[in-house]
């Protein structure tokens, strides 16, 4: 089934600039489906149609099937159920301590005080940061306040959780935390939809990729689909994950082949080698 | 994180009095503040500034050099104020001619200058164990239960949030600025400065904007709903509210004691 669906929406800036063209994106239920693009594509414009803060000017989005009504009691709904996790963490947090943050989308749910303590307190566990309740944002790193920030969206339960980069800016060890977490949580059931430029972590985690660039999706499908088509990838402005380029190398300078369709993890790069060598 | 390690906020969210009941400390500031400032003698305010300075310094073991620094404005205030109630307030026999102007240092404008300038220093060193030892983000709650406006703590709130970051916005634009020689001489300065106000107004403008879609985000439907927390009145416990009222009473009859004593 697919949770998130835009049929052929456009949205026009008010000077009739087209951010979005003609998009059709899905996301299946349970999947982790990636969107790449070059900075300015609209990747972030996309998003904000998930959860009603963007409308189209034509087309419609659909969450769960159902078209996003634009009402204020339509759109809450939607919000609690498409949470986004944004760029900058800084534009997220804004309450005073962690833990008033975190409670600031249950609080606005109208929850019970009872049930809110205990969304923030797992909230703040499943993203390891039990322990800075009290703590202001700003006595944070960057890779705990974006922690903080999952977990503020975590804490209203949403079906599906859209980030914005979630890895730009962190340390290595930070972002692979990050995405680690991101495929537990996957686990569980949640839908994740991600916007990145790090090719690398993409085939190991996403299990859809779409490319959209200037506006338009110009490529979509699997991983090993979209990263056969290498002149789509860099007319984008991306490139190929390392490990590919260094097989795409070997085979066209070296002619030293591991099998085509190129390995785009380490783990399939590591299955072909020894493959070979055993040969 | 370094950057905010030892300013105001860094100890006011890590000091040796952080675990204390929030009420009970800000009770205890504005006690003391309270009969620091009806005291008729400078006994007395003076006794509060020693006693909240040996809190300040041993028990919530702030950095004495911090301290004294913070100490110094208002210290500097009421010393100037002393000089002058001294010379020119009063009547009555002087005590030390000057010699210029006629002027002279009289007893009763001695003596008030001198009971304001331990008013000031007592009622102040109170002021600062409330800065030092209660972390806004608590001071907000208090705020709440006092029954102020819901706007006005919203507002603070998110000012109190913001100060930060665009502190940090505002630093790293004065690096590349001082980078690109910005502040080379007296006109380049002024030039750079009106640039980086200008353009942190744009800033904060569109940061406000993002903000406020990233909270939209989260069903915000413009009221700030804040949990209480779990620190009350009644958690201070009885055996503290009576060493509170304890002190504040010696303090008071102190007070009384030792209202018709002065220097001179």
């Amino acid at each position: 089934m697919n949770v998130i669906e835009t049929k052929n929406i456009v949205y026009e800036y008010p000077d009739g600039t087209k951010a979005l063209k003609d998009v059709n994106f899905t996301a299946e239920e349970g999947k982790i489906i990636a969107l790449l693009g070059p900075n300015g594509a609209g990747k972030s414009t996309l998003f904000l149609h998930f959860n009603g803060i963007l409308e189209p000017s034509s087309g419609e989005v659909l969450v769960n099937g159902e078209s996003i009504g634009y009402e204020k009691k339509e759109l809450m709904k939607v919000r609690q159920k498409v949470g986004i996790v944004f760029q900058n963490p800084d534009d997220q947090l804004f309450a005073p301590t962690v833990m008033e943050d975190v409670a600031f989308g249950p609080m606005n749910m109208d929850l019970p005080e009872e049930e809110v303590k205990k969304r923030v307190k797992s909230a703040l566990k499943r993203v390891g940061m039990t322990g800075f309740e009290k703590k202001p944002p700003h006595h944070l790193s960057g890779g705990q306040k974006k922690r903080v920030a999952i977990a503020g969206i975590l804490a209203m339960h949403p079906e599906i959780m859209v980030l914005d980069e979630p890895t730009s800016g962190l340390d290595p060890r930070g972002a692979s935390q990050i995405m680690k977490l991101l495929y537990d949580l996957n686990k569980e059931g949640m839908t994740i939809i991600i916007s990145t430029h790090d090719v690398d972590l993409v085939p190991i985690y996403a299990s859809k990729i779409y490319i959209l660039s200037h506006g338009s999706i110009i490529k979509e499908g699997s991983p090993q689909t979209v990263f056969n088509d290498v002149e789509t990838i860099r007319a984008a402005d991306l490139r190929l994950p390392r490990i590919t380029h260094l097989m795409e190398i070997l085979n066209k300078e070296d002619h030293i082949l591991f099998g085509e369709p190129y390995p785009l993890t380490i783990g399939e790069a590591r299955r072909r080698i020894r493959q070979k060598a055993q040969d | 994180m370094s950057m905010f390690e030892t300013t105001l906020d860094g100890y006011a969210h890590s000091n040796g009095l952080r675990d204390v009941n929030t009420y009970y400390k800000v009770f205890f500031a504005i006690c003391t503040m309270l009969v620091s400032l009806v005291s008729q003698s400078p006994v007395v305010p003076l006794l509060i500034f020693g006693i909240v300075t040996a809190l300040i310094i041993f028990k919530a073991k702030i950095s004495s050099k911090f301290y004294l620094k913070f100490m110094a404005v208002p210290f500097i205030f009421a010393l100037i104020n002393f000089i002058f109630m001294a010379i020119f307030f009063g009547v009555g026999k002087p005590l030390l001619e000057l010699g210029i102007f006629n002027l002279a240092v009289t007893v009763d404008g001695f003596n008030l200058g001198f009971l304001l300038l331990a008013r000031i220093m007592g009622g102040f060193s109170c002021l600062a164990f409330l800065a030092l030892t209660i972390p806004m983000t608590e001071l907000f709650s208090v705020f709440e239960d006092m029954k102020i406006p819901q706007i006005v703590i919203e507002l603070a709130m998110l000012m109190y949030r913001y100060i930060f970051l665009f502190l940090d916005e505002v630093l790293t634009m004065y690096h590349s600025q001082e980078t690109k020689l910005g502040y080379s001489s007296y006109r380049k300065s002024y030039k750079s400065l009106g640039m980086l106000a200008s353009n942190l107004f744009i800033k904060t403008w569109m940061k406000g904007e993002q903000v406020y879609v990233a909270m939209q985000s989260r069903c915000y439907d413009g009221s700030i709903k804040t949990m209480s927390e779990t620190g009350t009145i009644r958690n201070i416990g009885a055996r503290n509210l009576i060493l509170l009222a304890v002190f504040e009473v010696v303090l008071s009859v102190g007070t009384y004691l030792t209202g018709s004593l002065s220097i001179f």
